[in-house]
């Protein structure tokens, strides 16, 4: 072999290998990479200590212990457990881990505090890599190895859509964080939280009361992109105004080109509106803070995934009144109410799993396990499948003291209980509800709100929320 | 058609993005030239390294301290599976070798998932102090850190060069690029020439994991994959020319974000890397051949 070829034997070794490679990483960072369970059951130990006050996030808040979670405060249960069980995205560059993490931190207080009648609630959280045979194994397993009698606190990308046969076929009635549409459009699946199609229906119709010439609507290039962007765009359609649909794919690698076009595409008397999770959003919005372009537009909004303190103080005051946030759940900044001060007071002293703090995704695995917790305490009787999955139907009107509305299960052909919002925006390092930005309805220009409201009406405003 | 003020844009944030992919581009085919080894683990090592300052700087440590760190840490990563691997797999194919280092990969990918698990909420970001001012550029902020991306690049390129033809070292590891035995038998010392280049490598893979860090996101899979541009890059370099691979990794950087406003194209401009990098070998395999015919011809 003489040199020339040798060189190019290399070369071509070379080729071979990065395109081979180039292959094999990026199956790596999209495929499934464990179906280990996380399984974690909650603990069942005493906490007689005095419980804490609640976070130092609200100064006026009163001082709330979390044996109030309990119905024998200090009296740890010890009876048979009651499993229930959750699947959850847990991958690269999106987790909402911290919603069932957080509805696990409420049942270990409940546990702590007298449990379900005496039973302590067992909880097992499968964790998913958007891989449909994966999740499709794990709610089995749930179902067949771990015998959960409910399940709670879902929030998958895809779950919804591979499982909701399975569940409706079982007879479990799921209480979760919807993102695919069959988390509203099927029967047995109600969320606390609105997803990101109806959150974005609330940023864009907040934004509208802004009178922008144009919205440009920028959405994370995940399943369900055409759905999500429906709702959008069927509200400025209705109010005239020009929409232009976006997408970027997560992790958002090249921040800086996805924020210039959507300045550019909005222009100066345009809206910008964000659907991504936080850590795409802060990139996308400290790119235009880098070049100094965020003024370009004449507003930012963003569904509820930016509704964090993180993201108010990452930013900086350059956003304060800037940046208007769809708020799913009461703003919990300057709420000073008991269920409040109960969340952050759980979330100081077992929630140290909850990675993001104080924010959305904690007070949906907070209302989540809440509402799962209402319902077993309804059971007469064992707590069977159907005894505990009939219970969680017939939640009525149940003021969760998060969401504007009281929240109903019913018998409804699709569930969408959370169709009223508030809007918050930055304010120095904080989320406060913006001016304007109180409860609203979600428009029923939507098709899909207009016919859950024809099947299951209007929720009256549940007064303990703010 | 986007007007010229748009694309002006582009333009801009494509050089700084091509900046940092020329960073990375011609560490990997200077280690390549001296050891013949395709070394995939750059990125995560950079990225490792980053998260480590991003630690510190949380610690309170002081920010010039943390940024030492994670350059010393990618030297000092890459030089121990230099030391330790290399050696072992001088022998083998070029494939093989690359692959090994596709095993660092994995392992450092790993140990950042478990360290440094997706967040719900909270987001990790390094910031360094040149972000902080610039100048305007087609009224675009351009900010120090990206300028020092980009002239890095060049600084790089045109230092590496001198180097590789001037320097004793940087001729040793030219003639071992062409025969690594002939050039031991010649009296170079071939593992002290090997340890330098690996862990130059690794100094330049920490220095482009901050500013990546800092001028992309702070996540594992970003930072650890971001590399396959560069490779692209280097690839349409042949893996020999310094020069080819800072320019083609500028004119990766540049295509992908001049794509972005055309909206037919925007949501394939990821692509950019590999169109460029095949059509690059095309043309060059065709060229080859054509020569080839014409000197047998002849």
């Amino acid at each position: 072999m003489n040199r020339f070829e040798h060189r190019r034997s290399r070369l071509a070794g070379a080729a071979v290998a990065v395109i081979a490679i180039g292959g094999v990483l990026a199956g790596c960072s999209s495929s499934s990479s464990s179906t280990s369970s996380t399984s974690t059951p909650a603990s069942t130990s005493s906490s007689s200590a005095p419980a804490p006050t609640s976070g130092s996030a609200s100064p006026t808040s009163t001082a709330v212990t979390t044996s109030s979670c309990g119905t024998k405060p200090g009296v740890a249960a010890t009876g048979t457990p009651i499993n229930l069980g959750s699947i959850v995205t847990d991958q690269t560059g999106t987790s909402f881990a911290d919603i069932a993490n957080m509805a696990n931190a409420y049942f270990t207080c409940v546990n702590a505090n007298g449990g379900i009648n005496g039973h302590p609630i067992k909880y097992f959280i499968e964790k998913e890599q958007t891989n449909a045979t994966q999740i499709a194994s794990e709610a089995k397993q749930l179902v067949q190895s771990d015998h959960v009698v409910g399940i709670v606190g879902n929030t998958s990308i895809i779950e919804c859509s591979v499982d909701h046969t399975y569940w409706e076929g079982l007879g479990y009635y799921i209480i979760d964080s919807g993102i695919a549409p069959e988390c509203y459009s099927t029967s047995h699946s109600a969320a606390v939280n609105m997803g990101p199609r109806y959150s974005s229906d609330g940023a864009v119709q907040y934004a509208l009361t802004q009178h922008p010439s144009k919205i440009v609507f920028d959405q994370a290039n995940v399943p369900g992109t055409t759905y999500i962007a429906a709702g959008p765009n069927a509200i400025a359609a209705a109010a005239k105004v020009p929409i232009t649909d976006m997408t970027a794919t997560p992790p958002v690698a090249d921040a800086n080109s996805v924020a210039i076009s959507l300045v550019d595409a909005a222009g100066k008397d345009g809206a910008v509106v964000l659907n991504f999770t936080p850590p795409d959003a802060l990139a996308i919005l400290g790119a235009a803070q880098k070049l100094n372009i965020e003024d370009n537009v004449k507003l930012w909004a963003c569904s509820t995934p930016c509704n964090t303190d993180f993201l108010a103080t990452t930013l900086g005051p350059k956003w304060n009144n800037k940046i208007f946030v769809n708020a799913e759940l009461t703003p919990p900044d300057k709420t000073n109410t008991p269920t409040m001060n109960l969340y952050k007071a759980i979330l100081k002293q077992y929630g140290s799993a909850v990675t993001g703090g104080i924010g959305s995704f904690s007070q949906m695995g907070f209302v989540e396990a809440e509402l799962m917790v209402k319902a077993l305490e309804s059971v007469t009787g064992s707590y069977t499948v159907a005894s505990v999955n009939a219970a969680i139907k017939g939640l009525t009107d149940v003021n969760t003291g998060m969401l504007c509305q009281q929240w109903s299960y019913g018998s409804y052909s699709s569930h969408i209980p959370n169709n009223e919002d508030y809007t918050v925006t930055a304010d120095n390092g904080q989320m406060v509800i913006a001016s304007n930005g109180g409860c609203t309805p979600i428009s029923a220009v939507d098709p899909q709100i207009a016919a859950y409201r024809a099947e299951a009406g209007t929720a009256p405003l549940d007064p303990t929320s703010t | 058609m986007p007007s010229w003020s748009e694309l002006s844009q582009f333009l801009v944030s494509g050089l700084a993005l091509g900046g940092v992919y020329a960073l990375s581009g011609v560490g990997l085919v200077v280690l390549y030239r001296a050891t013949g080894v395709l070394f995939l683990a750059f990125g995560a090592v950079g990225a490792m390294g980053a998260f480590l300052t991003y630690e510190m700087i949380q610690a309170s440590a002081p920010g010039w301290a943390a940024w030492i760190v994670c350059i010393l840490f990618g030297g000092v990563v890459t030089l121990i599976y230099g030391m330790i691997f290399g050696p072992a797999l001088a022998g083998r194919n070029t494939l093989v070798r690359a692959v090994a280092t596709l095993g660092l990969t994995l392992i450092l990918f790993g140990a950042m998932e478990v360290l440094w698990p997706p967040t719900s909420g909270a987001v990790r970001a390094i910031s360094l102090p040149t972000d902080n001012s610039g100048f305007t550029l087609f009224g675009l902020q351009v900010t120090w850190t990206q300028v020092i991306a980009l002239g890095a690049g060049v600084v790089l390129t045109v230092a590496t060069g001198l180097f590789l033809r001037y320097t004793k070292l940087g001729t040793a590891m030219r003639a071992m690029a062409n025969d690594r035995e002939i050039t031991a038998t010649l009296g170079v010392p071939v593992r002290r020439v090997e340890a330098a280049a690996w862990f130059g490598c690794g100094i330049l893979a920490g220095f482009a994991g901050l500013l990546l860090a800092d001028l992309v996101q702070l996540e594992p899979a970003t930072l650890t994959f971001l590399v396959i541009s560069s490779l692209a890059a280097a690839l349409i370099a042949r893996l020999r020319s310094i020069t080819v691979t800072f320019v083609a990794a500028i004119v990766i950087g540049v295509v992908h974000d001049l794509l972005t406003p055309f909206t037919a194209l925007t949501n394939y401009r990821d692509m950019t890397p590999f169109v460029l990098a095949v059509i690059a070998l095309l043309v060059v395999s065709r060229h080859r051949t054509v020569m080839t015919r014409s000197r047998e011809e002849a």
